[in-house]
């Protein structure tokens, strides 16, 4: 093989000209002022380029920059003559190799990613885009590969998998402390004979737990969805998934206004399934949530309540529960109301929640 | 009385599905593992079964489930994590409920599987 002290590059077209095939200067592309744009755009890229020459016995690369010597680690001449294959390994994923022998095959052009290895042993991840070029008469002249080191990427997709993967870890946990939190509650009560306080306690906590589970993936954007909650929340009260109806956009709220929130909706579903639409066979409940602004400018989270289809509501009750009390204490703190209107055919709600500016 | 299997490794919530289903008239019987469930099951008729899915250490609830299933019996999921489930157990397609859940509720959700049951 020549080995020229010069420019290499140079050298390495001059051994891809020396192969024994008709090579016009005139119309050759790599040759005159063009020629030499793409040797100085060559030689000063980032981006790794080869070519190979598939009408030569097992299509050596015949060209190849200064970026690949410096991507792989080998000199030029390492690798002009070589299969583009040596820079497989045993971790390099042969289904991606496949598909780069069919796209040569085929002539046709690929993009794959695939684990390659560097003269010194170590692996970078390889988005390699390959493609046929050709001669003025369409004739296969050339296969251009471009290499490009995406283990940066590579090595962030692995970190969200596993950011992902411990995110439903935590759920999981999550879910058995509130389903052991509540063990313990109902198994105190009984031994204690307050089993109807107990049961109490159990339904808030457990409604608690269920508006926090969606907000554990979101929890790092510093907003959490309001649908997600509000869905996990009532979906225990609406088990055929036909009674309660769910109308809301991607609106967003605080972490801290999940807990009132969530008990306030309890409170709600659970008067519900006492008094109202979803103490008998027939009623349906309508949920609507969204952003609402004042007239101080001021963004607030608005949760819309309609109950319909229910007992016949004569006149408003004497609502004595102390869960509305706990609710709408709740609320106030983060300076939210509950509103509460007894309408003929169902209670019509309003949770107003002030969103931190 | 009826006689209920529960397979849970949470002790506290083990014992607050057997309290339950006592308060229910139902006679509970909770075993901590496959090995120990499947035993259980060689020499009692049970009427009903709650099984936990993920048992720790990787092992789940499949083997106790397929047996149920072989003998006809009737049971319950309750799982925080049905994702960890498997083919297998998903293929079964088993009635489940969502941990954290009240234990009342799993009792009267296990007396209402197909209709076999009635509540004590």
């Amino acid at each position: 093989m020549h080995r020229g002290d010069g420019d290499g590059t140079r050298d390495t077209f001059e051994q891809a000209q020396q192969t024994g095939r008709p090579f016009n200067a005139e119309k050759d592309n790599f040759s005159g002022a063009s020629g030499l744009l793409f040797e100085q755009a060559m030689a000063q890229t980032r981006m790794a380029v080869c070519l190979t020459d598939p009408r030569l016995e097992n299509d050596p690369i015949v060209f190849c920059n200064k970026a690949f010597e410096k991507l792989t680690g080998y000199k030029q001449e390492d690798i002009v003559g070589r299969n583009c294959r040596f820079l497989q390994g045993p971790k390099t994923d042969q289904d991606q190799v496949a598909k780069i022998r069919e796209a040569i095959r085929t002539e046709e052009v690929l993009v794959v990613e695939l684990l390659n290895y560097r003269k010194d042993g170590s692996t970078f991840w390889n988005a390699l885009h390959l493609g046929p070029i050709y001669d003025e008469e369409g004739k296969l002249r050339y296969f251009f590969g471009s290499q490009w080191d995406v283990s940066d990427i590579h090595l962030a997709r692995a970190e969200e998998k596993h950011a992902k993967a411990m995110a439903r870890e935590v759920s999981h946990r999550l879910k058995n402390v509130f389903a052991v939190i509540g063990g313990i509650v109902n198994i105190t009560g009984r031994a204690m004979d307050a089993r109807s306080v107990t049961t109490k306690i159990n339904e808030r906590i457990q409604a608690l737990g269920r508006a926090y589970e969606p907000t554990l993936d979101d929890a790092a954007l510093g907003t959490i969805e309001v649908g997600q909650a509000i869905r996990s929340v009532l979906n225990p009260y609406d088990p055929e998934g036909n009674r309660i109806r769910f109308d809301g956009n991607g609106a967003r709220t605080e972490p801290n206004a999940v807990s009132a929130m969530g008990l306030t909706l309890h409170e709600l579903a659970t008067n519900a399934s006492k008094y109202g639409a979803l103490s008998n066979g027939d009623g349906t409940i309508t949920v609507s949530w969204h952003h609402e602004q004042d007239r101080h400018e001021r963004q607030s989270l608005v949760i819309d309540w309609k109950e319909s289809g229910g007992p016949r509501i004569e006149e408003e009750p004497e609502i004595t529960g102390t869960g509305f009390d706990i609710a709408e204490r709740l609320l106030a703190y983060s300076r939210g109301t509950l509103d509460r209107t007894w309408e003929e055919d169902g209670l019509r709600a309003r949770i107003s929640l002030p969103l931190k500016s | 009385m009826k006689r209920i299997l529960i397979l849970e490794d949470e002790p506290l919530i083990a014992m607050d599905l057997q309290l339950a289903f006592e308060d229910a008239g139902a006679d509970a019987v909770v075993t901590v593992c496959c090995e120990d469930a499947l035993e259980a099951i060689g020499h009692t008729d049970f009427e009903g079964a709650v099984l936990d899915v993920n048992l720790g250490k990787g092992e789940t609830c499949e083997p106790v489930a397929l047996e149920l299933r072989r003998r006809d019996i009737p049971f319950l999921l309750h799982t925080g994590d049905l994702d960890r489930a498997g083919e297998a157990l998903r293929d079964l397609e088993a009635p489940i409920l969502a941990k954290p859940s009240g234990a009342d509720d799993v009792v009267s959700r296990l007396f209402g599987l197909n209709g076999q049951f009635e509540p004590a």
